[in-house]
């Protein structure tokens, strides 16, 4: 008789499981842990950032710290020249930092839609980065697969009233989470930028895209590689690396 | 005597006559004309600068004329309103605004343009917005995400109605807001530059994207006559505390307009005298010709009597006869040549991105001012006149002796 009875209970957790697993396959949610999965609790890293030109290609290498989905701040540590530029990421709001005149800006309005670095992405685009859970519907238009693992290709549709420039966005997201590409369309939805990650590799105890690429869609010998050298993720961060004095000194 | 004389002597050689008749027709012309031109030039510059959002007249909170940022709008817009309500006249038309700086951007494009929150009502009365939709509609009051935007923006943006464009700006907080708007009208305007400087937005919207609650950054008014904008100036400084409030008049609000209005003034009057100078040599010099030619003639009169005087007057009164006919022919080619372009205008959209660049509009209707002309036909006739007065003595001095030596 508990024989029985323990089998039913069995039977009905892994139902009620299986169920849950079904419902966590919905995009909306697939998308929040896409962007949990890549961004963790708190992170630091090291990246190559190469800016690509027809006529001329520089790479900066970047440390970056995040923590949470709001707060992030990234310094250059390479080359020389360039070395202690900063910013700092605090929900919506940027700031700069140049050693050269030792001075933190303050990213106004008329600035956010610049490149940020000079490099394919825009200070928005930073700035934003959690605008694709607040301000989008998402749907799963169609699967594919990657390195026999099932891809969801998510159409996100911008609400009505989000303040977002783009008219659909496309999200690649691989079954166990893993981000692989996220393109930007215009009103008449044609592609205007695209941003997809390639080599798949153990990073951070986690299985990554090594390299980023992120490509406007009508300048094709222009693009900005993001080369991952190092990923670490982290349970916490102090709150005090994200802060203006932080900005201010970095090189920790 | 003298008028049968002169209107004789003038004609006593028709092809000099014409010529130099030619000459001061031309000038009387080129002077009225090209200063109906230039006055009409000047007239839309205002007209132009008033209708873009300035109005005859401006409240402003403090300082905002000198640093246009949110923190100097005016929170008590009620305390405004009353003290228009007291001290505007009747038959005035005023209107609040929000006028911020905002970035407006769409998927590829981006640009710093000028965010106005408007009351769609009372705006038509007062501004050129009213009229200058071409496509789309106008913004109704309760329209919370339209937006009407320039000609000249939509095509740099390459968008169009019903597409959407995000505003971003500085909210009170001095945190960035952002709001996604919908593109339900597209305007025209004078020049280009207010094409793609203004996006129009119903009051509340705009306050509810800046936490503006119901401040306003600016009231605009017009009034019925502009001979009336110091008087009421004068009144709304005195019923308005002035370490809040700021009043201006549209001469201090488009001081470039003020300046050009004052250059175009000297140019008139410049050009008056340089067409003058040309002419006025013309004239002595053949003034002076007949004069020579006829010295025994003048030597004949001196012994038969005529005083020196009634000769420089026989002299004057040929003069008089040639600019007389000149300005009247000039002064009718002048008058024709206005009403004849006064219709349509010149259209010089041809030119427009130079023009803009002084604030002119694509056609230019020629404007005739009672001053002007009476300033032209003054300095032609009397200074015609004086200059003539040297050949007149000249002829005057002959003696009969000289005259018998000259053969």
């Amino acid at each position: 008789m508990t024989k029985r009875l323990a089998i039913v209970i069995i039977w009905y957790s892994l139902i009620i499981l299986f169920a849950e697993y079904a419902n966590a396959q919905d995009a909306q949610v697939l998308v929040q842990a896409a962007v949990n999965y890549y961004r963790g609790e708190a992170s630091i890293s090291t990246v190559d950032m190469t800016i690509h030109r027809p006529n001329w290609e520089r790479t900066l290498t970047i440390k970056a710290w995040t923590k949470g989905q709001k707060d992030s701040i990234f310094t250059i540590i390479g080359p020389p020249k360039d070395k202690g530029n900063g910013t700092l990421k605090r929900g919506q709001e940027m700031w700069t930092y140049n050693p050269k005149i030792n001075r933190v800006i303050k990213l106004p309005p008329s600035m956010m839609s610049q490149a940020w670095m000079g490099s394919d992405f825009s200070n928005n685009d930073l700035a934003k980065s959690d605008s694709i859970i607040e301000d989008y519907t998402h749907t799963i238009t169609e699967t594919e697969v990657h390195e026999g693992k099932k891809v969801y290709v998510i159409t996100s549709t911008p609400n009505p009233e989000a303040p977002v420039v783009w008219g659909l966005q496309k999200l690649n997201i691989r079954e166990d989470h893993i981000l692989l590409s996220q393109e930007f369309y215009d009103e008449d939805l044609k592609l205007v930028k695209a941003m997809t990650g390639k080599q798949l590799r153990m990073l951070g105890g986690k299985l990554m895209p090594k390299v980023w690429k992120m490509q406007k869609a009508d300048a094709k010998d222009e693009y900005t590689l993001l080369n991952y050298r190092e990923l670490t993720y982290k349970q916490d961060l102090p709150s005090s690396l994200f802060t203006l004095t932080a900005l201010r000194n970095p090189l920790r | 005597m003298y008028f049968r004389l002169g209107w004789r002597n003038i004609w006593r050689n028709p092809r000099r006559t014409l010529v130099i008749m030619t000459a001061v027709i031309i000038g009387v012309w080129s002077m009225i004309f090209l200063g109906s031109l230039m006055r009409g030039i000047a007239d839309q510059m205002v007209r132009n600068g008033i209708a873009t959002l300035t109005g005859h007249i401006q409240v402003h909170h403090n300082g905002y004329r000198n640093d246009p940022v949110i923190e100097n709008s005016m929170t008590d817009p009620e305390a405004v309103e009353t003290a228009l309500k007291r001290s505007l006249p009747p038959d005035s038309r005023w209107s609040s605004r929000v006028r911020v700086n905002a970035i407006a951007s769409n998927a590829r494009h981006s640009s710093g343009v000028t965010l106005v929150g408007i009351d769609p009502q009372r705006e038509t009365k007062i501004s050129f917005i009213g009229g200058a939709v071409i496509q789309g509609r106008y913004m109704n009051p309760d329209s919370r995400n339209g937006i009407v935007v320039g000609k000249a923006l939509v095509d740099k943006f390459k968008t169009k109605l019903g597409r959407k464009l995000v505003l971003m700006s500085r909210d009170t907080d001095g945190e960035i807001a952002s709001r996604a708007f919908r593109i339900v009208g597209i305007f025209n305007a004078e020049t280009e530059a207010t094409e793609k400087r203004f996006v129009f937005v119903t009051l509340p919207a705009a306050q509810q994207m800046l936490k503006l609650e119901k401040g306003i950054s600016e009231v605009s008014v017009t009034l019925s006559s502009q001979q009336e904008v110091h008087q009421v100036a004068h009144d709304l400084r005195a019923g308005l505390p002035s370490d809040k409030y700021e009043i201006h008049t549209w001469q201090e609000l488009l001081p470039l307009v003020t300046a050009v209005l004052k250059m175009y003034d000297g140019f008139i009057y410049l050009w008056f005298l340089v067409v003058f100078i040309a002419m006025g040599f013309g004239i002595v010099n053949t003034i002076l010709m007949a004069v020579f030619e006829r010295i025994r003639e003048f030597g004949l009169l001196n012994a038969l009597g005529m005083k020196p005087g009634w000769i420089i007057r026989e002299v004057l009164t040929e003069s008089f006869f040639l600019l007389i006919l000149g300005m009247l022919i000039g002064n009718s080619l002048g008058f024709l040549s206005f009403f004849a372009l006064s219709g349509n205008g010149i259209d010089l959209s041809s030119l427009a991105a130079g023009m803009e660049y002084f604030g002119m509009s694509r056609v230019i209707y020629p404007i005739i001012q009672g001053k002007d002309v009476v300033m032209a036909n003054l300095v032609v006739f009397i200074l015609g006149l004086v200059v003539s007065l040297y050949p007149a003595v000249k002829a005057a001095r002959f003696t009969p002796v000289e005259a018998l030596a000259h053969t």
